[in-house]
C-alpha cells in the first residue's frame, strides 16, 4: 500500500488532508512540524511527502533540505498557502509546489501523477 | 683367528718385501764383514734406501689413488644433489672403502630428508601461489636493480604484458610515465625498509591501459638480497563513483549557488573527463542557438605532454577544488578552437544528426569513415570519439563530445552510458539555468511594478506584508473549503455520519471566527489616522507587530532578538499608531540588513520614561547628522517617498515622546523615550 506522510501545523487541516487522502486508498501518517518529519522519515519509508513551508519548531523549507539530504529519492510536494516561495530555490528541489486550495483535486492529481512517474 | 683380507695383503704386499729386503742387508753385512769391503756395505745401503723410496711411492700411488677417486666421484655427486650411490664393490676391504660404504648411507639420509623437504617446499609454493593469484590486487616484485622479477598473472591481463616478457623490464620500460611520487616511494622503501602507501596514484601502461591505483611499496629481503613489492589496488572504479557523486552534487550546487553558465558548463565537462583515468581525455559542448551548434565550452589537455602532467597529479576526488581552481589552466587552444567553432544545423553532419535525431554516435575510425567528412575530421583529430545529445524532454538542446586522444584507450559501452546519464543532468542543469534567468525576470518586473504602484510608505508596508495577509487568510479559507466539501459528501448518509459532519461543522465554524481576527487585525492598519488613547502596553504592540513581520524577516533570514522587561509601565497611548511606528522603524532596519544579519528591540523602564531602543546590524546611515532621516521626504532609497520615518517622529511628537538615532560600530540604533503618566 503506497505510504503518505501529511506534514502540516493546522491540525484540522491536517485531519482533512488525512482523511481525504485515506478515502483515495493511501496510507497516510501525519507530521505536525519539521523536525516530526524528519524524525519520522529515519524510521519508515514513504513513497511521498506532502510538506507544508510555515510551521513551528522546523519550518517545511528547511525539513524538506533535510529529508534530502537523507534520501535524495523520496518525492515530496510543497503544499502551502504562500504562492511567493515558488521563487524560492530551496523549494526548485521539491517535485511539485501546489498552493493550497479548498479544491484538493490539484493536490490529489499531483501524487498520482509523481507515483506514477516514479513507478516507471 | 680369521686374518683379515686387508691385513693379509699388507703382510703380502708391504711386511714380507721388506722382511726381505732386511734379510738381504743383514747377509750382506756378513758377507762384507769378512771381506772388508766397507765400500760395498755403504753402495749397498744407498741401494736399499732407493729400493725402499720407490716401494713406498708405488704402494701410494697404485693403490691409494684409485679408490680415493671413486670417493671423489661419489662427493660431486653429492654436489649434484644425487645422494643415492651405487654400491660399489671395492675390491680391498681396506679404510677407504668403509669410507665409502659411509658417504653411500650418508647420501641416502640426506635423499629421504631432501625429498620429504622438497615435498613440504611444493605444498607451500602451491598455497602461496594460490594465495597470489586469489587476490585481487596486482603485485609485482623488483629486484634492486628495480627490474622486474615477479608479476602476477592478473597484473599483466590487466596491463596486457606477456608474463615472461615482462620479467628484468624496469618500470618506465612498461608504463609511459612514472611519476614522481612513485620514484620517491621505491627510493624510501629501499632506503628505510618501511612500507610506503602511495593513494590515487595514476598509471598509464604503454599498451595504453590506465587505472588509478593505490600503491603499497614495501621492501623484502630474498636470498640476502633486497627486493621491492608494489602492491597495487585498482581504485579506478569506487573513485569514478566517489567522483560522479560528488560532482553532481557540485553541478547542483554551482546552479543553486547562482555561479556563471561559464563555470555550470565546466564543471559538467570535468565531470565527464575527470582525470584520465576516470574518463575521457576531452570533452567539447556545443549548443544550439536555433541554427548552429556552438561551441560553448572546452576540458582536456592541448598536448600529449600537458595530459601527462595533469595525469601524473593526484586526482582529486573533490571536485569543489578542481572547479574552483581557474576555469582555463590547462586546453587554453582547445578552448579557443571550441568558441570559435559552430556547426551549422542545415548540413547533415554527425553533429547535427546527433543533435536532430537524439542520438548517441560512435566513431570508431574517423579517418576513413564516410559519415564524418572531413571538415570534422580535421577539426576532432582523433581517431575514435563519442557524440552525445543534450537531451531535455523530448528535445535536444546540444551535443557533448568526448574522445580519448592522449591515451587512445579504446571508448568502452559504460563509458558511453556513463557520458548519456552525465549529458542528461548537464542538460537538465543548462536548462534549469535558463529557467533561473527567466524566472528572475520575470520577478524583476513584478518588483517593479509593484514599487511602482506602491505609493507612500504606509502603503509600502501594507504592500509587504500582504503576502503574509493572504496566507493568513488563505489557510483558514482552504480548511473551511475543505471541510464545507466533506460535508456535502457525508450529507448522502447523514444518519450515519451526524457526528462527523457536526464535527465538520464546528471546525468550518472556528477557522471563520480565526478568519475574522485576521480581517480586524488587518483592518486596524489601514484605519484613518485617529488617536484612541488607551494604557497600553509597549510589549505588546512589539510583540503584535513582530507577529505580523515574522515571514518577511524569515524570507529575509534575519534574526530577530527580544529583550522586553517584564513588568513595564503601560503608557497612554493609541495602539495601532504605536504599532505603525515599530512597524516603519522594523521595516527600515529590514531594507538596511543583509540576509544573516540581526535586528534587536529591547525595552526597558528609566527614570519615569519608558526606553525603547530598535537597533539593527545594517548599513549605517552616511550623514554628518543621522537624525536627517526623520525629515520628510528624505529618502535614500530609489522608490518610496520617504514618509515613513517622518511619520514615526510625529507620531512620538504627538505622544510626548522622543526620538533619536545613532550609528552604531555597525548597523544604527533608534532610540524613543515616551513618558510614564504619573
Amino acid at each position: 500500500m503506497t505510504k503518505l506522510l501529511i506534514v502540516e501545523d493546522e491540525q484540522h487541516q491536517r485531519e482533512l488532508y488525512a482523511m481525504e487522502l485515506q478515502d483515495e486508498g493511501y496510507d497516510v501518517d501525519q507530521a505536525s512540524n519539521g523536525k516530526e518529519a524528519v524524525e519520522m522519515v529515519k524510521t519508515n519509508k514513504y513513497d511521498l511527502v506532502i510538506m507544508d513551508i510555515r510551521m513551528p519548531e522546523m519550518d517545511g523549507i528547511e525539513a524538506l533540505g533535510k529529508i534530502l539530504s537523507r534520501d535524495k529519492k523520496i518525492p515530496i510536494i510543497i503544499y502551502t498557502a504562500y504562492s511567493n516561495y515558488k521563487s524560492n530555490f530551496m523549494t526548485w528541489t521539491a517535485d511539485a509546489y501546489v498552493t493550497k486550495s479548498t479544491n484538493l483535486d490539484e493536490l490529489k492529481d499531483k501524487i498520482k501523477e509523481i507515483l506514477v512517474s516514479r513507478a516507471s | 683367528m680369521k686374518i683379515r683380507k686387508r691385513t693379509l695383503f699388507r703382510l703380502v704386499l708391504f711386511v714380507i718385501p721388506d722382511f726381505l729386503l732386511g734379510c738381504f742387508f743383514i747377509y750382506f753385512i756378513f758377507i762384507s764383514f769378512f771381506s772388508n769391503t766397507v765400500l760395498y756395505f755403504l753402495l749397498l745401503l744407498l741401494i736399499l734406501l732407493f729400493v725402499r723410496s720407490i716401494m713406498y711411492f708405488i704402494r701410494s700411488w697404485i693403490f691409494y689413488k684409485k679408490r680415493a677417486n671413486v670417493v671423489m666421484d661419489a662427493l660431486y655427486d653429492f654436489k649434484k644433489g644425487k645422494f643415492i650411490l651405487p654400491k660399489i664393490d671395492i675390491k680391498h676391504d681396506d679404510e677407504l672403502s668403509d669410507v665409502y660404504e659411509e658417504i653411500r648411507i650418508l647420501g641416502k639420509h640426506l635423499d629421504s630428508i631432501f625429498t620429504a623437504q622438497k615435498v613440504e617446499i611444493e605444498k607451500f609454493n602451491e598455497v602461496y601461489n594460490s594465495i597470489i593469484f586469489s587476490i585481487s590486487s596486482y603485485f609485482i616484485v623488483l629486484n634492486e636493480y628495480e627490474r622486474i622479477v615477479f608479476a602476477t598473472e592478473n597484473f599483466c591481463n590487466k596491463f596486457q604484458f606477456d608474463q615472461d616478457d615482462i620479467k628484468s623490464k624496469r618500470i618506465d620500460d612498461i608504463f609511459y610515465f612514472v611519476n614522481a611520487r612513485l620514484k620517491g616511494g621505491i627510493k624510501q622503501a629501499r632506503g628505510s625498509g618501511d612500507s610506503i602507501i602511495l593513494e590515487k596514484t595514476h598509471l598509464l601502461s604503454i599498451n595504453k591501459v590506465s587505472i588509478i591505483a593505490d600503491i603499497k611499496i614495501s621492501s623484502i629481503i630474498a636470498q640476502g638480497r633486497k627486493e621491492i613489492i608494489l602492491l597495487i589496488d585498482d581504485v579506478t572504479s569506487k573513485l569514478r563513483k566517489d567522483y560522479q557523486i560528488s560532482l553532481m552534487n557540485q553541478i547542483s550546487e554551482s546552479i543553486q549557488r547562482d555561479a556563471e553558465i561559464e563555470r555550470v558548463l565546466y564543471t559538467i565537462l570535468t565531470g565527464v573527463t575527470s582525470g584520465s583515468g576516470l574518463g575521457f581525455n576531452r570533452a567539447m559542448l556545443f549548443l544550439s542557438d536555433g541554427d548552429s551548434l556552438v561551441g560553448k565550452m572546452a576540458v582536456g589537455p592541448d598536448s600529449f605532454e600537458e595530459a601527462i602532467d595533469i595525469w601524473s597529479a593526484t586526482p582529486n576526488t573533490d571536485p569543489g577544488n578542481r572547479v574552483d581552481a581557474e576555469v582555463k589552466q590547462h586546453g587554453l587552444k582547445l578552448l579557443e578552437k571550441v568558441l570559435s567553432t559552430t556547426f551549422p544545423l542545415k548540413d547533415d553532419s554527425i553533429f547535427s544528426r546527433s543533435y536532430k535525431n537524439i542520438e548517441n554516435i560512435h566513431i570508431f575510425d574517423s579517418w576513413n569513415d564516410p559519415v564524418v567528412g572531413s571538415q570534422i575530421a580535421s577539426f576532432m583529430d582523433v581517431k575514435e570519439f563519442v557524440v552525445v545529445p543534450l537531451i531535455v524532454g523530448n528535445r535536444a538542446i546540444g551535443i557533448i563530445i568526448a574522445d580519448n586522444k592522449f591515451n587512445q584507450s579504446p571508448i568502452g559501452n559504460d563509458l558511453i552510458e556513463l557520458l548519456s546519464i552525465f549529458a542528461s543532468q548537464a542538460a537538465l542543469s543548462i536548462e534549469s539555468y535558463d529557467n533561473l534567468g527567466n524566472v528572475k525576470k520575470e520577478m524583476q518586473k513584478i518588483q517593479d511594478r509593484q514599487e511602482a504602484i506602491v505609493e507612500s510608505e504606509k502603503m509600502a508596508a501594507v504592500g509587504r506584508i500582504a503576502a503574509h495577509i493572504a496566507h493568513e487568510i488563505r489557510n483558514p479559507l482552504v480548511t473551511m473549503g475543505g471541510y464545507a466539501s466533506r460535508i456535502s459528501q457525508l450529507s448522502k448518509d447523514p444518519t450515519k455520519n451526524r457526528d462527523k459532519i457536526v464535527a465538520a461543522a464546528e471546525i468550518i465554524l472556528k477557522e471563520s471566527e480565526r478568519l475574522e481576527g485576521t480581517l480586524s487585525n488587518v483592518m486596524d492598519f489601514t484605519k484613518p489616522a485617529k488617536y484612541i488613547r488607551e494604557f497600553n502596553n509597549i510589549n505588546d504592540v512589539i510583540n503584535d507587530t513582530v507577529k505580523l513581520l515574522r515571514n518577511l524577516l524569515l524570507e529575509k533570514r534575519i534574526h530577530i532578538e527580544l529583550d522586553l522587561k517584564d513588568d513595564v509601565p503601560l503608557v497612554k497611548s493609541d495602539f495601532n499608531q504605536m504599532k505603525q511606528v515599530v512597524l516603519n522603524l522594523i521595516q527600515n532596519c529590514i531594507d538596511a540588513t543583509l540576509p544573516g544579519g540581526t535586528i534587536g528591540i529591547f525595552t526597558d523602564n528609566d527614570n519615569g520614561r519608558i526606553i525603547l531602543k530598535i537597533y539593527d546590524t545594517g548599513t549605517g546611515i552616511e550623514e554628518p547628522d543621522p537624525n536627517i532621516i526623520f525629515e520628510p521626504f528624505f529618502t535614500t532609497k530609489i522608490t518610496g517617498v520617504g514618509l515613513g520615518l517622518a511619520i514615526v517622529k510625529r507620531i512620538i511628537k504627538d505622544h510626548n515622546g522622543e526620538i533619536s538615532v545613532a550609528n552604531r560600530e555597525q548597523g544604527v540604533e533608534f532610540t524613543i523615550y515616551l513618558p510614564i503618566p504619573a
